[in-house]
């Protein structure tokens, strides 16, 4: 690669500033959560405990931490299963136009902005008679996430040798003998990658679920409603508690998908010998 | 292969009763009048009469277009410069620069947000630095709770959905295509001209995209930093479901949000690779 120093000095100025303005906010938050604990002369040791105690006591919380982790798997399942079956069928028949077609459809509730999404999904929930609640909020995320899964699960499918597939049917094996025994156990990783940023999404979602959560508030729910309150020290320590959960699910997928990447790049060689 | 006919219908009745009749229906209530604040279901063209004729309507409309685009012209310029230098680096700092970038993904929407108050309250690290840099004698109140605000908070937050496409762009870009370039002649400036900036471009404009269909229908960044002043139409919008309670109207003011993002999406679509939708 050609080195410009009057080139690169003004890129590298550039690239500190986008770095710096991604992570100064969050750095200052963990700041600013540690020095109001301080000036309410909390010492460390009972720092965490009391914090934990806090976090107890607040009964809205505990249930919109529990709704938020229900939602997640609950959302996680079905957008693995939808996303999967879609992926195999599109993939099956990727020429066709009802393939791209479908395609394009399991996108949109990625790709068009989460309140229209979201309000699309109240009007035809009220219209249905279905109550705002869990249901309404694991549908959002439900159709949020897929796309993320199928995107993982499709690319896999492409690297996936069709030989392999040819081979199980003309050894005999059904379809559903195929799916079990040959595509299922290739798409462990990529589903578990795809389920792990699809939790995250989920769990983070905001947009969506302000419309669809009726007195069930998941934590970004409760947490806007706080912040719109005001600055409180518990916003600062639930923060920090969100983004320690994030930072953890961050790598958890960075592990899975560096995994993932290497048995992909090893039956991409198999599948080419 | 065939036969998976059964499958494809039931993906199909999914879709419908998930995605496609759930927009069908917010299409049709951006038709139906409000009587009394009861919903009438007779469709007339009423909520989209006062849409247009509503010059408050329509100054929140243009005034979030164009927060919309300056957002993503700002990021283009900042996000292309950045990838531009990832890509200059050797492979081994290139991974780690472009993981960084995927982190902030992970991250709560609202925290981030939240976290940007921090930075542009009156006590806020940006009025400490202007302070300490002697650029202001007292703390600049001006810098939170009004639209520049929102840029600022909108810009930083969707940074990451602007760098990424283009480090795929420029990613994709083979070494034998830079070594034609040189081998006949050509500097530095013209292969970026000639070669490197065509072949990332698409790349780019996705991003950009990308950055103007999240910014023109967020409502929480103008929630929670924009105050008064900073109101965009997304917050318009949101109203209609909370205060105003005129589902209708809030539907008819969010199909203008649609068109212009079926729009955009559609031109991104076109724009970017192909291979990138096999």
């Amino acid at each position: 690669m050609m080195r410009n120093r009057f080139i690169d000095l003004p890129l590298a100025a550039v690239a500190v500033l986008v770095y710096v303005s991604l992570y100064l906010p969050i750095l200052l938050v963990f700041l600013l959560s540690f020095f109001s604990m301080r000036r309410g002369k909390v010492n460390w040791d009972t720092f965490s405990l009391s914090w934990y105690a806090k976090l107890f006591e607040n009964d809205a919380l505990g249930g919109a931490l529990w709704n938020s982790l229900l939602v997640g798997s609950l959302a996680v399942a079905a957008a693995a299963t939808f996303a999967t079956s879609a992926a195999i069928l599109v993939r099956s028949r990727p020429d066709r136009h009802s393939a791209r077609l479908l395609e394009y459809v399991i996108f949109l509730p990625f790709l068009l902005p989460p309140i229209i999404t979201g309000l699309s999904l109240l009007i035809y929930f009220r219209e249905a008679g279905v109550g705002r609640g869990i249901f309404t909020i694991t549908v959002g995320h439900t159709l949020f996430v897929s796309a993320i899964i199928y995107r993982i699960v499709l690319t896999r499918l492409n690297a996936l040798s069709r030989n392999l597939v040819e081979a199980a049917q003309d050894l005999g094996a059904t379809r559903i003998q195929t799916f079990r025994f040959i595509i299922l156990p290739n798409l462990r990783m990529p589903l578990l990658t795809g389920g792990l940023l699809a939790f995250a999404l989920s769990f983070d979602e905001t947009m969506i679920t302000l419309f669809l959560s009726g007195t069930d508030a998941t934590l970004p729910v409760r947490l806007y409603a706080m912040m719109r309150v005001g600055f409180t020290p518990t916003i600062n320590a639930l923060i920090t508690l969100l983004l320690g959960f994030s930072i953890l699910l961050t790598v958890a997928v960075a592990l899975v998908w560096r995994r993932n990447a290497d048995s992909a790049r090893k039956s991409y060689r198999e599948g080419r010998t | 292969m065939t036969g998976y006919a059964p499958g494809a219908i039931v993906l199909w009745a999914i879709c419908a009763l998930f995605i496609l009749i759930p927009l069908a229906s917010f299409l049709a209530y951006s038709f139906l009048p409000v009587v009394d604040n009861a919903i009438v279901y007779e469709p007339t063209l009423d909520n989209f009469a006062n849409l247009f004729s509503n010059s408050s309507y329509r100054t929140t409309f243009l005034r979030t277009m164009l927060l919309a685009f300056e957002v993503s012209v700002f990021n283009f310029v900042l996000g292309y410069a950045t990838a531009y230098f990832i890509w200059r680096r050797p492979p081994a700092w290139r991974n780690v620069l472009v993981i960084a970038l995927a982190i902030p993904l992970l991250m709560s929407y609202i925290i981030k947000i939240y976290a940007m108050r921090g930075v542009l309250g009156t006590n806020g690290l940006l009025n400490s630095a202007l302070l300490a840099f002697g650029l202001a004698d007292e703390p600049v109140s001006a810098l939170l709770f009004n639209l520049t605000a929102v840029r600022i908070t909108l810009s930083v937050v969707l940074l990451p959905f602007m760098v990424l496409p283009i480090c795929v762009a420029l990613e994709r870009i083979t070494p034998q295509v830079l070594q034609a370039a040189a081998d006949l002649g050509a500097s530095e400036i013209q292969t970026f001209r000639w070669v490197i900036l065509p072949l990332s471009l698409p790349g780019a404009i996705v991003g950009a995209m990308f950055t103007f269909v999240l910014a023109s229908g967020d409502f929480l960044a103008p929630e929670l930093v924009g105050g008064i002043e900073g109101f965009t139409f997304g917050r318009l919008v949101f109203s209609q479901f909370g205060l105003a309670f005129n589902w209708p109207l809030g539907a008819a003011l969010s199909v203008l949000l649609l068109v212009v993002a079926l729009a955009v999406i559609s031109v991104a679509r076109r724009l970017s690779n192909p291979r990138w939708q096999t």
